[in-house]
């Protein structure tokens, strides 16, 4: 269960609810002058210095955004991350892992496009590449900030491997580049870490173990709390594995199945010393749910989780949404939490 | 020996060259272009990389599939009993494709393919060899909401698609090539996919027939194959390295399209190591039945990748013949 956190002023020194504790998956949608400053960046017009000055106001934006709407734990909302994976390999304005560079276009469906990322070498940490925004972020708040950090399974899946001879050695080697991300994040103050594995269910027979074995790699024996958000896929074939993860919480998007987790949680059981991380709102539309619908599918999560275990959040980042659906999203999570606690005498 | 590509081609280039389609669509998406203006561009951007393989060297060309969002929907949404759902990741890799979603009897109702193929080669120099969609991975990858089995919805989409099959055969193509790569993940039920290429191929004449599978191996499956009504089977040795094993222990006799060159990494390789996997081939297969192609389709790869892999992979098979490239 979740415990009382008690943390220095500064690093989040508010104590997290115990019971249905609201946070969100990671990114928000961009404000209209960030992303015009973010092309007028890569064109050359503007500075690094200058971009960063308004990654930071954005920043402070969804900061306070959360702390009004009431979330428990804060995420810093990546408004200086362009893609999850893109972002440690290469992408303008980040600081690429030793070994990465951005590779050409490549299509992922329809009319989407993106740079795919090369392993061309041997992968080395290349000093914080995190650090600096969470530190900033978290000094913004007394709530928590979780650090933000993706998965070394999803970092190598979604990159061409030039350099290991198989897969296997590319995520040993970046699941240890990653966990010097997270000592760095552990040392500077951050309580909470979240490593994403979209990626993870992959090619479940071959080697869902590798990823397992990856995320022990990257968190055993460091002292904080890790989270994982696994989003799409097929779930379903990796259900049983995935309780192996070595993390606090595991996140899902029971929303955009409409809550069909609930099934495999009923038929296959859920680690016991795990949270589970729901996903109460779809991000991937437009569409604002209604309070009601929100408290109906937490009615029925808590039918086979007790409130402590439970952390209530979006389905996924929310960035491929407006700012204003963004704050919509989070707004009817928290009021629909508040309703159900008051409803069922939750503290 | 010849060379060839095994489908699709990367649809836009890297800067500075223009990534003219993909800006097509937007415009098409915000209504600033219209669909017969697309059309334009898509003419245009097939010529281009016709073109861009010739450049290449490779002997029998497609034409990229420009026209395609994915391997599945540019046939099916064509077809009566289909409708086209939401985006379900395509096999393992990181690329999307819309559901086909069967909800009624599906009925072939007038051919798709015949006129691009026929636009591809009045672009080419080269033979244009044509792709269609395999009626088993067709069916794997749909969701049924009518036939309520395999079997019964592979070989509906097989008697569908012969439609496409017979049309192209009219408009004079002369290469005729399935692309069904799930039966390599579902072995188990490899009598239906038997009986879907059968209904999709048998008796057709006047031109080359093939069919092709990536990411795995046919080890166990291969013999059976040799039974099937079509001239070329393709093997994917690059996530498929147990496709070496498989060729061996079988009496090869169709003609064998060998992916070897990886398309789905851009490591690139050297015109020596695609020499040596072709000489090692010609163990099996004599020359006249050989064709050296990637993988798979060159979408996984950037096209300037996917350009210099053609290129190596030409060469390569050049220095096996002992020919210069």
């Amino acid at each position: 269960m979740v415990v009382e956190k008690t943390q220095e002023k500064g690093t989040g020194s508010v104590r997290a609810s115990t019971a249905l504790t609201t946070t969100a998956v990671g990114s928000f949608g961009r404000p209209d002058y960030l992303t015009k400053a973010r092309s007028a960046f890569a064109k050359g017009d503007i500075d690094r210095a200058e971009l960063e000055k308004l990654e930071k106001q954005a920043t402070e934006y969804w900061i306070r955004v959360q702390e009004k709407i009431g979330l428990d734990v804060l995420v810093h909302g990546e408004m200086e991350r362009g893609d999850m994976v893109a972002y440690f390999s290469g992408e303008k304005g980040g600081l690429p892992i030793k070994g990465m560079k951005l590779g050409g276009l490549v299509r992922s469906y329809g009319n989407r496009y993106y740079h795919k990322p090369i392993i061309y070498d041997r992968l080395e940490w290349p000093g914080p590449m995190t650090v600096d925004m969470w530190k900033y972020a978290q000094s913004l708040t007394d709530r928590p900030v979780k650090g933000m950090l993706t998965g070394a399974y999803t970092m190598v899946e979604w990159s061409f491997n030039e350099h290991y001879p198989t897969r296997r050695d590319a995520v040993m080697d970046m699941a240890k580049v990653i966990r010097r991300e997270v000592e760095a994040l552990v040392a500077a103050g951050a309580k909470y870490i979240q490593i994403d594995e979209p990626a993870i269910h992959t090619r479940p027979e071959a080697d869902f173990g590798d990823a397992v074995e990856a995320m022990g790699v990257t968190v055993e024996g460091i002292d904080a709390e890790f989270h994982t958000h696994i989003c799409y896929g097929e779930v379903e074939e990796i259900w049983r594995p995935m309780q192996k993860l070595p993390v606090k919480q595991i996140h899902l998007a029971f929303k955009n199945t409409d809550f069909a987790y609930l099934d495999l949680v009923r038929e296959q059981g859920y680690d016991e010393s795990k949270d589970v991380g729901v996903g109460v709102t779809d991000s991937h539309t437009r569409f604002i749910e209604t309070v009601d619908e929100v408290k109906d599918g937490l009615r029925r999560v808590l039918e086979l989780f007790p409130p402590e275990r439970v952390w209530v959040l979006p389905d996924c980042g929310l960035k491929t949404r407006t700012v204003e659906e963004s704050e919509a999203k989070l707004k009817v999570m928290v009021d629909a939490v508040r309703d159900i606690k008051r409803e069922m005498e939750i503290e | 020996m010849q060379t060839t590509v095994v489908g699709n081609y990367p649809k836009i280039p890297n800067r500075p060259r223009p990534g003219r389609l993909r800006n097509a669509i937007n415009k098409r998406d915000r209504g600033d272009l219209s669909s017969e203006e697309l059309v334009t561009i898509e003419d245009e951007v097939t010529a281009e990389v016709i073109d861009e393989q010739i450049a290449a060297g490779v002997d029998v060309v497609t034409d990229g599939q420009v026209r395609w969002d994915d391997d599945q929907t540019y046939v099916a949404r064509r077809l009566a009993g289909v409708e086209i759902g939401g985006l379900q990741r395509y096999l393992d890799t990181n690329t999307y494709y819309r559901q086909p979603e069967v909800t009624g009897a599906i009925k072939f109702k007038e051919p798709a393919l015949a006129a691009a193929w026929q636009f591809a080669q009045e672009k080419s120099s080269r033979p244009v060899k044509a792709i269609l969609p395999g009626p088993y991975t067709l069916a794997a990858l749909s969701a049924d909401k009518h036939y309520g089995s395999r079997e019964k919805l592979a070989l509906a989409f097989a008697e569908a698609l012969r439609g496409e099959v017979d049309a192209l055969v009219e408009a004079g193509c002369k290469q005729i090539q399935v692309n069904d790569p799930v039966i390599v993940f579902n072995k188990d039920d490899y009598g239906t996919f038997h009986k879907a290429i059968t209904k999709l191929l048998e008796g057709v004449s006047g031109a080359e027939t093939g069919v092709y599978t990536w990411f795995g191996d046919c080890a166990g499956i291969l013999p059976q194959m040799q039974e099937l009504p079509c001239d070329v089977i393709g093997l994917d040795f690059e996530a498929g390295p147990g496709n070496w094993e498989a060729l061996e222990s079988v009496t090869f006799e169709k003609k064998l399209g060998a992916g070897i060159v990886d398309a789905r990494n851009t490591r690139l390789e050297t015109a020596g190591e695609v020499a040596e996997a072709v000489k090692r081939l010609s163990a099996a297969i004599p020359p006249e039945r050989l064709y050296v192609n990637p993988s798979c389709g060159l979408e996984y790869l950037p096209r300037e990748v996917a350009f210099e892999k053609l290129k190596v992979m030409v060469e390569g098979a050049r220095q096996a013949e002992g020919v210069a490239a």
